[in-house]
């Protein structure tokens, strides 16, 4: 006769009951602590990370003038169907006269709703500062840069004639979104109305144009037109996003986005480490039960969906409260970061709350499995023998569970295989690392017990004694001292990295335009007035055509094949000095050496799939000249110095018409200086760099606040791997008081062993969390984050402390009882 | 194969033991390996208990009473040897099947009580009920808490209760599903000689009344001379099975 077996309801039913009942012992309360505060920690950052990188696009919407940016030599009037503010403009160079006077412009004509994003400041005169205000000048009216009135001895109320038209000046513009796109030999700006530039019969088939078309909106609306738009668009079109529009920005929100997905996977990690620690306390302390229920008649199979009842429901319970724990922190916390961006951006959606309590539930899913298995498989016998372990699991089946769902869940986390992969490489080859490690500083704390005395020396044999526990737990510490100070690290290096992009002295000018015969009177009013100015580079236009005899389009790649690169007219340089913020990476600089090569910078080439010895022509005017590569440079866009993808070796460029250019630094208090060299020169164009520098001073600021925050909160998710690490040991270190109060010892020598003992689990868990660190930040901050590499000679000193401090205090709160508790009492708790 | 629901050994075996047994063992051997070779825990245990009858194991610390009891009972299984418990042969039962066949009709009594710490007395007296999936399981509880003594205490958790009363509490925990067999594992022995005496009273006092089979390791002759027969194992061997 075969007996039934239990229903699965009644197994759910008895699994809720039970889990209801130990809530009131508080059982729970470890495990649950674990999940709520890395849930929590998981989804601030998340939620954080996913606030600061809205608002980074918002900041480069303001640098570009719109969220999406289309760009087309002919007019698109199909799009996709969008719910996005939409503007128009057309662009086009016009000759602008006034008298005998005439300059080339580069007129944009505009509705009434460009820009898109950012503001535009319209001023009286030149040199003011101007008041945000509409682009739109109003009918028969424009609004110029400044540039442009010294070279028609015109002022602002001025008449000038475009094509057939004339019209009213009406406003400077000192400062419009997208400035810093075409900075190098633009032509002065002009701002018409679209709907009077038919009046001035400029446009005459043929006429080259670009149409620009902006939008604004709501990320998903945004993404939707984008991946909508994309397929119809062809190779004179381009489709350009907010992060991309602006060269200096660039980098600076490549590296912020790394390390908002950095923190999320280390704030997960620690969180599956917290969780993981914490169930394997939890199945321990249930092996009793799980005995007794097997005697009772429960199976395997009962006993597997009544403790997955119970950790689903936990799950649950503890993921929504985490989740709802890091929806609340992250909104305060924004409020007071980024007061302004938070007002616009979206409030939380259901996407987010779900994720969370999803990668909660595949977090304790995955960390508890090991524990789990082996709570299921406990023998029956156990009720007669209380010292027999739960039959083996074998160890394949329960790490191939963890290993898939956690792997799982970080690949979801960090967006990216490869980051995962090196992650998760590095973090097992530093498992092995550590646990060798941290058994050869237990070696030598023995070596350090012999020297100490009294309780100090007690606590030390406590660890020694625990070698197995010990290394459990170090290891559990320095992970979680390690991962924090890595992201610590990256942060410090990071944010030092940026400062450094904008020193001080950085030019906050570019005169662009200098003539030939100007080189030396320019050279000659900046000596005088003492400003610090870049070399003056030769600017010589040009178009790549060739590679090694081929036209470059049959040499790309098809993703290449609409490089703007080529469609583009490129500034070509040269120079005998390689230029400050570039460095070689490749071949080697020409130097003084008169020969057909050239210089390129490393990004093109590997855009454009170049390589050291490639042959390129360019088409300058009727000429075309030819160059062989010597050398590839690494170019720092961010640096706001004159910047060149391409440069010459000296005596090929030296005959043909050029113009110079130099970065200049105009000290607030000399900015009187501007107009007069406006009058002295009046054919040199002068860009004022200064607004766009402290734009991106405070993205910057706003970034590493940001960033600054997020790792605030990952402390905490280190804090709880350490506290359920402590809370692990709590029972065996527990019957071992009680044992040695029975004995006699003294509560003080006790409480000062157990303190002992936690300080030089601290101090070894910080020197070897400083080792990783050191090693990892070597080995991630140039793959990852293009830094320099260095040692950082403060962490060796700081670690350790802080790992003191840490596991110190806390295994002091979370064990001092254990010393108070009569030990009759102690004995009768443990049963 | 012998199949599985055969009541009993299988035809040519030597059938020397009584055919009608609740517990059945035959030729019942222990083996475990230890540094210095194995180690014979039991060796040739027969016996067999029919049903309503009492039976004491007694015998000296490390003479394998509780090994034999965890046996018979189903929680582990032999070297070599068989048995049988409610007419199913335990051998041809993996782990799970064993849990099957005792869910309801086996009841266990511990020396450690083995009380769940987080449920109230009453619960604890529920938890076999429930996992039987009895109806009337509230109910049955506070009536085997009353049949012990202890509907006063029927909130308190075990923490809360004497030795005394955590072992009536694990009595009635043991009875309350109406089991054809109890096994009690030295059921005096974390107690003091007068809460023992009373322990021992209520137990043949319910046993007599339900008409239990009852299985009780002991190393004390005053309890052991309560059962009907007794078996004395000395080094995991029958050294003596007597009427008491």
């Amino acid at each position: 006769m075969k007996r039934p077996t239990i229903p699965l309801a009644r197994m759910l039913q008895l699994g809720l009951w039970l889990l209801r009942r130990e809530r009131a012992s508080g059982e729970w309360r470890v495990l649950l602590l674990a999940l709520v505060i890395g849930v929590g920690s998981v989804s601030t950052t998340g939620f954080l990370g996913d606030r600061f990188k809205r608002a980074m696009s918002e900041e480069g919407a303001r640098f570009l003038g719109a969220d999406l940016l289309v760009t087309s030599p002919r007019p698109i009037d199909a799009w996709p169907a969008h719910r996005l503010t939409q503007s128009h403009a057309l662009e086009f160079a016009s000759m602008v006269s006034r008298g005998d006077a005439f300059q080339l412009a580069t007129v944009r004509a505009i509705d009434a709703r460009y820009p898109a994003r950012g503001t535009v400041k319209i001023a009286a005169q030149p040199f003011e500062p101007g008041v945000p205000g509409r682009a739109l000048p109003p009918p028969g009216a424009i609004h110029v840069d400044q540039e442009l009135l010294p070279l028609l001895n015109a002022r602002v109320g001025d008449r000038v004639q475009i094509g057939a038209a004339s019209f009213l000046i009406a406003g400077v513009v000192t400062e419009e979104p997208g400035q810093l796109g075409g900075v190098f030999g633009l032509a002065p700006r002009v701002f018409l109305r679209a709907d009077d530039v038919a009046q001035a019969e400029v446009l005459q088939p043929g006429s080259r144009v670009t149409y620009l078309y902006q939008f604004a909106g709501d990320g998903r609306a945004l993404a939707a037109f984008t991946a909508a738009l994309k397929p119809r668009l062809d190779r004179t079109q381009r489709l350009i996003g907010a992060r991309e529009g602006v060269e200096t920005l660039r980098g600076a929100f490549a590296n912020a986005d790394r390390y908002i997905q950095l923190t999320a996977l280390i704030s997960l990690l620690l969180a599956v480490a917290a969780i993981a620690i914490a169930a394997h306390r939890h199945a321990v302390r249930h092996y009793d039960q799980a005995a007794l229920l097997r005697c009772m008649g429960a199976t395997t199979a009962d006993l597997r969906t009544l403790y997955i009842a119970q950790l689903a429901t936990l799950g649950v319970i503890g993921s929504l409260a985490g989740v709802a724990l890091g929806a609340l922190l992250q909104a305060s916390l924004a409020h007071l970061l980024l007061p302004d961006a938070v007002a616009r951006l979206p409030a939380l959606g259901a996407t987010p709350v779900l994720a969370g309590v999803a990668s909660g539930l595949l977090a304790l899913a995955g960390a508890s499995a090991p524990a789990l298995l082996r709570l299921v498989r406990v023998p029956p016998l156990r009720v007669l023998r209380r010292d027999l372990p739960p039959l083996p699991v074998a160890a394949w089946i329960s790490a191939l569970v963890s290993a898939s769902l956690l792997l799982a869940l970080t690949a979801w986390y960090a967006g990216e295989i490869k980051l995962v992969g090196i992650f998760l490489g590095a973090l097992a080859a530093l498992g092995l690392v550590l646990a060798l490690l941290a058994q050869l500083a237990l070696g030598l704390g023995r070596g350090v017990q012999k020297l100490s005395y009294g309780p100090l020396r007690f606590g030390l044999a406590q660890l020694l004694r625990h070698r197995f526990d010990s290394t459990l737990q170090l290891g559990a510490f320095t992970l979680a001292l390690f991962l924090v100070a890595l992201l610590a690290l990256v942060r410090s290096d990071l944010v030092d990295g940026w400062r450094q992009q904008l020193p001080a002295d950085a030019p906050n000018h570019f005169l662009v335009n200098i003539a030939p015969h100007q080189q030396q009177a320019v050279a000659e009013f900046l000596a005088r007035h003492r400003l610090a100015a870049s070399e003056l580079y030769p600017m010589v236009r040009g178009r790549l055509v060739t590679k090694n005899g081929q036209p470059i389009e049959a040499t790309l790649p098809p993703e290449q094949a609409d490089a703007s690169t080529l469609r583009r007219e490129l500034n070509l340089s040269h120079t005998v000095t390689l230029p400050a913020n570039n460095r070689v990476v490749a071949g080697q600089w020409f130097g003084q050496r008169r020969a057909a090569e050239i210089s390129i910078e490393a990004g093109m080439a590997e855009r454009l799939g170049l390589a050291l010895g490639d042959e390129l022509g360019f088409v300058i005017g009727d000429q075309t000249i030819r160059a062989a590569i010597t050398s590839i440079r690494s170019v720092k866009w961010d640096s706001m110095q004159p910047n060149f993808f391409v440069i010459f070796a000296a005596g090929q460029l030296d005959a043909l018409p050029a113009s110079y250019l130099a970065g200049v630094r105009v000290p607030d208090a000399a900015s009187g200086v501007l107009p007069e060299f406006v009058r002295s020169f009046p054919g040199v164009t002068v860009l004022a760099l200064d607004k766009l520098i402290a734009q991106v001073g405070a993205v910057f600021g706003q970034i590493i606040s940001a960033i600054q925050l997020l790792l605030g909160f990952l402390l905490a998710a280190g804090m709880a791997v350490v506290v359920a690490t402590l809370l692990a040991s709590l029972d065996a270190r527990q019957q071992e008081a009680v044992l040695l109060r029975t004995l006699g010892a003294q509560r003080a020598y006790l409480a000062k062993g157990l303190l002992s003992e936690f300080v030089a689990l601290g101090v070894l868990a910080g020197l070897l969390a400083t080792v990783c660190a050191e090693i990892a930040m070597a080995l991630i901050a140039e793959r990852l984050f293009d830094l320099p590499l260095k040692l950082h000679p403060w962490l060796w000193l700081a670690l350790p402390a802080a790992g003191a401090l840490l596991v110190g205090a806390s295994g002091w709160l979370t064990t001092r009882h254990i010393t108070r508790v009569p030990p009759m009492q102690s004995i009768r708790a443990l049963g | 194969m012998t199949p599985p629901d055969s009541p009993r050994f299988p035809a040519g075996a030597p059938s020397a033991l009584p055919a009608d047994g609740v517990v059945i063992a035959r030729a019942l051997s222990q083996r475990v390996a230890t540094a210095d070779g194995e180690l014979a825990i039991l060796s040739d245990v027969d016996l067999a208990v029919a049903a309503g009858e009492t039976l004491a194991i007694t015998g000296a610390s490390g003479s394998g009473k509780s090994t034999l009891l965890g046996l018979l009972a189903g929680l582990d299984h032999p070297t070599s040897g068989k048995i049988v418990l409610l007419g199913q042969r335990l051998d041809a039962l993996d782990e799970d099947a064993r849990a099957r066949l005792r869910a309801g009709r086996i009841g266990f009594v511990f020396q450690s009580f083995q009380l769940l710490p987080a449920l109230t007395a009453l619960e604890n007296i529920l938890l076999p009920l429930e996992l039987a999936g009895r109806t009337d399981a509230r109910e049955r509880a506070a009536h085997w808490l009353e049949r012990v003594g202890l509907a006063a205490r029927a909130a308190h958790t075990p923490r809360q209760l004497s030795g005394g009363e955590q072992q009536r509490i694990a009595i009635a925990r043991a009875f309350a599903t109406d089991p054809q067999v109890v096994f009690a594992d030295e059921p005096t022995g974390n107690l003091d000689a007068d809460t023992g005496a009373r322990i021992i009273e209520l137990l043949f006092d319910l046993n007599a009344r339900a008409g239990t089979t009852l299985v009780l390791v002991t190393h004390d002759d005053a309890l052991a001379s309560r059962c009907q027969r007794r078996l004395r194992l000395v080094a995991g061997r029958v050294a003596e099975a007597m009427p008491a």
